[in-house]
């Protein structure tokens, strides 16, 4: 009977052994990006001593999963990682989880009860447990006959919220019935995920038909789109914005009856310009999308990177023609602790 | 009996089954992933149920992962997975598998 053990992959050789079993598995990508984030990794041992399966978990997704097969019970050892590693989430409490795969393993997954929730031509995205995309799309709140109104979404991650959000929500609102603006839930960012909800919530208090809510795990989350949160090479941001797409288009705009998305254009970051592309190309026809060129102060696009440089910079006078009067509030009472956050190393120079 | 957080037991070997428990409020609602649903998966579920009720739980969403489990294995996984969600697991209920 083969036996899990844990692999301490701070142990050179222990890592050696774990990359070489995986190189002849076909995995190759051993960049710091990938592997710093791994939490835990377990090992299949079999009788002999050999390792013969891995498996590893980042957050709440699982990575790095081969299995050497065994010929005498198809899919016994890959079966045996996956609820090794499960068992270790659910000993962390955490009773959801996802897993980016090959679209050919795809079928591996869906036997063990995970549900797929998008593939592109390569990549499958899946997820196990709960609370579910249902669950989440179920406390989502709805408008009396929902389906027969005008509606929109935007996902921002407002960092902070600035006029320039203020207004594409403005001309979102006065387009459609209701719209929802989905924050980004991931907290990754210099203001933290309930700092950027309440000032988007503040900032667009005036718009009676603006839902704000949470993007949860879906919508450019550490969990679908990591690429967001960290510099990856382009293949995998447009693989990753594919699929952030995709859940949107099949699971998220259906249930809520979304028939359009507004997006900002990108002039800056190169990330977010490749997820308005993969988003253009996924979305439309089903999905109206809406490009709308960046608001203005004067000849100065507004951006919320700029206003994170002006943070740092100590320019508060010049940030208050970029941001409203709410955020300025916001950033003037807690100037202190975001230089802080920025001292203590939190970039701001991505999203 | 209160469901105060998710309770899971079982893996997802064969000859077990996997069985997650969270909180619900339309009576036991089971969603049962199985190889063998289409011969099974009314028995699979009438035992899940059952071992629920007479635990004392009317309410629940039940996720089920089933490779080939035995009424034995589903009744006991089942019900190690409801003591862990209504965080009762220092007080075995044994007396609910007979």
């Amino acid at each position: 009977m083969d036996k899990t053990i844990d692999l301490n992959l701070t142990f050179p050789d222990t890592k050696a052994r774990w990359e070489n079993f995986l190189i002849n598995h076909g995995i190759k990508d051993f960049s710091s990006r990938e592997v710093d984030v791994l939490d835990h990794t377990i090992g299949l041992i079999d009788e002999d001593g050999h390792l013969v399966g891995t498996g590893s978990i980042a957050g709440k997704v699982l990575k790095y999963i081969a299995v050497s097969n065994d010929d005498s019970v198809h899919g016994a050892r890959f079966n045996q990682i996956v609820s090794a590693l499960q068992e270790y989430l659910f000993g962390q409490k955490i009773y959801h989880s996802f897993v980016f795969t090959k679209a050919k393993y795809s079928s591996s997954f869906t036997h063990l009860g995970f549900n797929e929730l998008a593939h592109t031509d390569t990549a499958a995205f899946l997820e196990s447990g709960t609370p579910s995309t249902q669950d989440f799309l179920a406390k989502i709140p709805r408008i009396k006959n929902l389906n027969q109104k005008k509606v929109a979404a935007i996902v921002m991650n407002a960092n902070p919220f600035t006029l320039g959000h203020q207004k594409l929500v403005k001309l979102a609102s006065s387009e459609n019935d209701l719209v929802y603006v989905f924050v980004v839930a991931t907290d990754a960012s210099l203001f933290k995920t309930s700092e950027r909800m309440d000032l988007v919530k503040k900032g667009t208090a005036n718009f009676k038909n603006v839902e704000v809510v949470s993007g949860g795990d879906y919508l450019v989350s550490r969990s679908t789109f990591p690429a967001y949160f960290l510099k990856s090479p382009d293949e995998l941001i447009t693989t990753q914005t594919e699929i952030d797409a995709l859940i949107f288009k099949n699971i998220i705009a259906p249930k809520l009856t979304i028939k359009k998305r507004y997006l900002g254009t990108e002039p800056f970051s190169r990330t977010t310009n490749f997820y308005n592309q993969s988003l253009e190309k996924i979305l439309s026809p089903s999905i109206a999308v809406k490009i709308v060129q960046r608001f203005r102060d004067n000849e100065k696009i507004i951006t919320a990177t700029s206003v994170r440089q002006l943070i740092k910079n100590s320019d508060l006078k010049d940030i208050s023609t970029l941001v409203p009067p709410t955020t300025m509030n916001f950033i003037n009472e807690n100037y202190q602790i975001l230089q802080e956050r920025i001292k203590k190393g939190m970039n701001i120079d991505g999203n | 009996m209160e469901i105060k957080t998710v309770g899971v037991a079982g893996t997802l070997e064969s000859s077990d089954i996997q069985i997650m428990i969270s909180a619900g409020q339309n009576g036991i609602e089971v969603d049962l992933d199985s190889e063998v649903a289409k011969s099974y998966g009314d028995q699979i579920k009438k035992v899940i149920t059952e071992t629920l009720n007479k635990f004392g739980i009317t309410n629940a969403k039940v996720k089920a992962t089933d490779k080939g489990a035995l009424d034995c294995v589903i009744a006991a996984r089942t019900l190690a997975a409801a003591q862990r969600a209504t965080e009762t697991n220092d007080e075995p209920r044994l007396e609910v598998l007979q």
